[in-house]
């Protein structure tokens, strides 16, 4: 019947997808078994933890597979064992990767047993009365603080993460000084800390570099030049800038300047 | 005299108009070697290459508010290597998403009498400094890091004082106008720099 081959389908496609995902646990458990038998004096933390994610992580596929809506209830199917033989059978060698070289009476019952152990099964017991004693409101408040400090944890932790990333790190490892980049970005961009813009207190007619006109005096001559309203071509222009950006320098202008910045106030580089 | 926006410009033949992608950052000078090490690693492989560069930024002031900018830069270590002659336009603001600045470039190479020419022409000289650093390639990316050197007395390239403790850190790319997934693979490139420097898009109108 269509119904019986397509259960039967779903079944070995599952098992057959159960046994993949435990092949893989096995051999992940092998090699986290080796690394802590051969490599413990090397071993780190994260290496550690790395193996036990990835064993988490591989329980977690296992469970989902067993959920699977496709997955038919494998609490209903029973294994009876057909035949027991002492002999060693080469099949049941190679499937078991060597482990079990013989399907008799001796390994059967450990194989195929689907209770757990005494102590364990003792344990369940336990835990399974302790929860019935408590009672289900308690319960309840239980499981509601406890994912309360799961998610409070959780949030410490992620707020953590966020703010070492953008804060930068702590001053003695910090490798770049943000007003810095300001600076040498305003110096390249328009000049700024450069030759023009230097405050007064350094060298006095030294002034910003105009190769042809070194001797830009703050005295009278210098004025003089500013208030003629000159052509563009000649130096007046950037004269008078010049002297503008002086005189915002407090106390090393006369007043007289004050007046001629009125006809070339324009910044030079006012948009 | 600013050039309108390159989008707005007509393609009418003859030299592509070329945008330069800029983005930039800086480094303390005790990380620089980390620094350098690290582009070392991921930049192409060639010999590491220092330069030292005076640069020249000449104003033109016309009717119009805005002065006219040239920027020329020549060699100082290097021999026989002609001068440079660049305009910059404004950076094209307006796309959030873009990740480097944007702006025009006209790049030339002339010869050495450059700033007589342009002061025959009405340029004057608004300010100079000297450049110091080394220079990395990345395919069509180019990783300038260099300290700037304030001038002390004009004309004299000897007298210098280094204008702050750290290094500029540049990562520019010159390409037609139009390929914004340049500034992609620049963004991309910039993550690897993390958190030694942090290259952004910083606009210069903002620090005035």
């Amino acid at each position: 019947m269509p119904t019986e081959q397509r259960e039967e389908k779903q079944l070995e496609a599952s098992l057959d997808a159960l046994l993949s995902q435990v092949a893989d646990l096995k051999n992940s458990l092998g090699s986290f078994i080796y690394k802590l038998e051969n490599e413990y004096d090397r071993l780190t933390w994260p290496s550690v933890l790395d193996s036990f994610a990835l064993l988490s992580g591989q329980l977690n596929t296992l469970n989902k597979v067993l959920k699977h809506e496709k997955t038919p209830l494998f609490r209903n199917q029973v294994i009876i064992p057909l035949v027991l033989s002492p002999d060693r059978d080469e099949d049941l060698m190679r499937q078991t990767e060597g482990r079990v070289p013989v399907f008799s009476h001796e390994v059967v019952p450990d194989h195929l047993r689907t209770k757990p152990d005494p102590e364990v099964e003792e344990q369940e017991k336990q835990l399974t009365t302790d929860a019935a004693r408590i009672g289900a409101d308690a319960a309840q408040k239980q499981i509601q603080s406890l994912n309360k400090m799961c998610s409070n944890l959780l949030e410490k932790i992620s707020k953590e993460e966020r703010e070492a990333e953008s804060g930068g790190l702590r001053p003695n490892k910090q490798t770049f000084n943000p007003a810095d980049t300001n600076a040498l970005v305003a110096a390249v961009a328009f000049g700024k800390g450069l030759s023009n813009w230097r405050p007064s207190g350094s060298s006095g007619p030294g002034q910003p570099g105009q190769p042809g006109a070194g001797t830009i005096l703050a005295g009278a001559s210098g004025l003089q030049q500013v208030q003629m309203a000159g052509a563009p071509s000649q130096q007046q222009p950037m004269l008078s800038g010049v002297q503008m950006a002086q005189a915002g320098q407090p106390g090393k202008m006369p007043s007289g300047i004050k007046t001629n910045i009125k006809s070339a106030s324009m910044h030079p580089y006012q948009r | 005299m600013e050039a309108p926006p390159v989008t707005m410009m007509p393609v009418t033949g003859g030299t592509i108009n070329m945008m330069e992608y800029l983005l930039q950052g800086s480094v303390l000078d005790h990380s620089l070697e980390s620094l350098i090490h690290r582009l070392r690693g991921l930049c192409d492989n060639m010999e590491p290459e220092t330069f030292l560069d005076h640069e020249m930024v000449f104003l033109l002031k016309g009717q119009q508010a805005s002065p006219f900018v040239l920027r020329a830069r020549r060699s100082m270590d290097r021999a026989g290597a002609p001068w440079h002659l660049r305009y910059l336009g404004q950076p094209e603001m307006g796309d959030k998403n873009r990740h480097a600045l944007v702006r025009n470039c006209v790049d030339i190479a002339t010869s050495e009498n450059l700033t007589d020419f342009l002061m025959e022409m009405g340029f004057r000289m608004d300010h100079e400094f000297v450049a110091r650093g080394h220079l990395f390639r990345k395919g069509i990316m180019k990783i300038v890091v260099y300290k700037i050197f304030r001038i002390l007395t004009p004309g004299n390239t000897d007298n210098t004082e280094a204008l702050s403790l750290s290094y500029l850190v540049e990562l520019s790319v010159v390409a037609p106008a139009g390929q914004d997934v340049v500034s992609d693979d620049m963004r991309n490139f910039a993550e690897q720099l993390k958190p030694l420097v942090h290259l952004e898009k910083i606009d210069p109108k903002r620090l005035m």
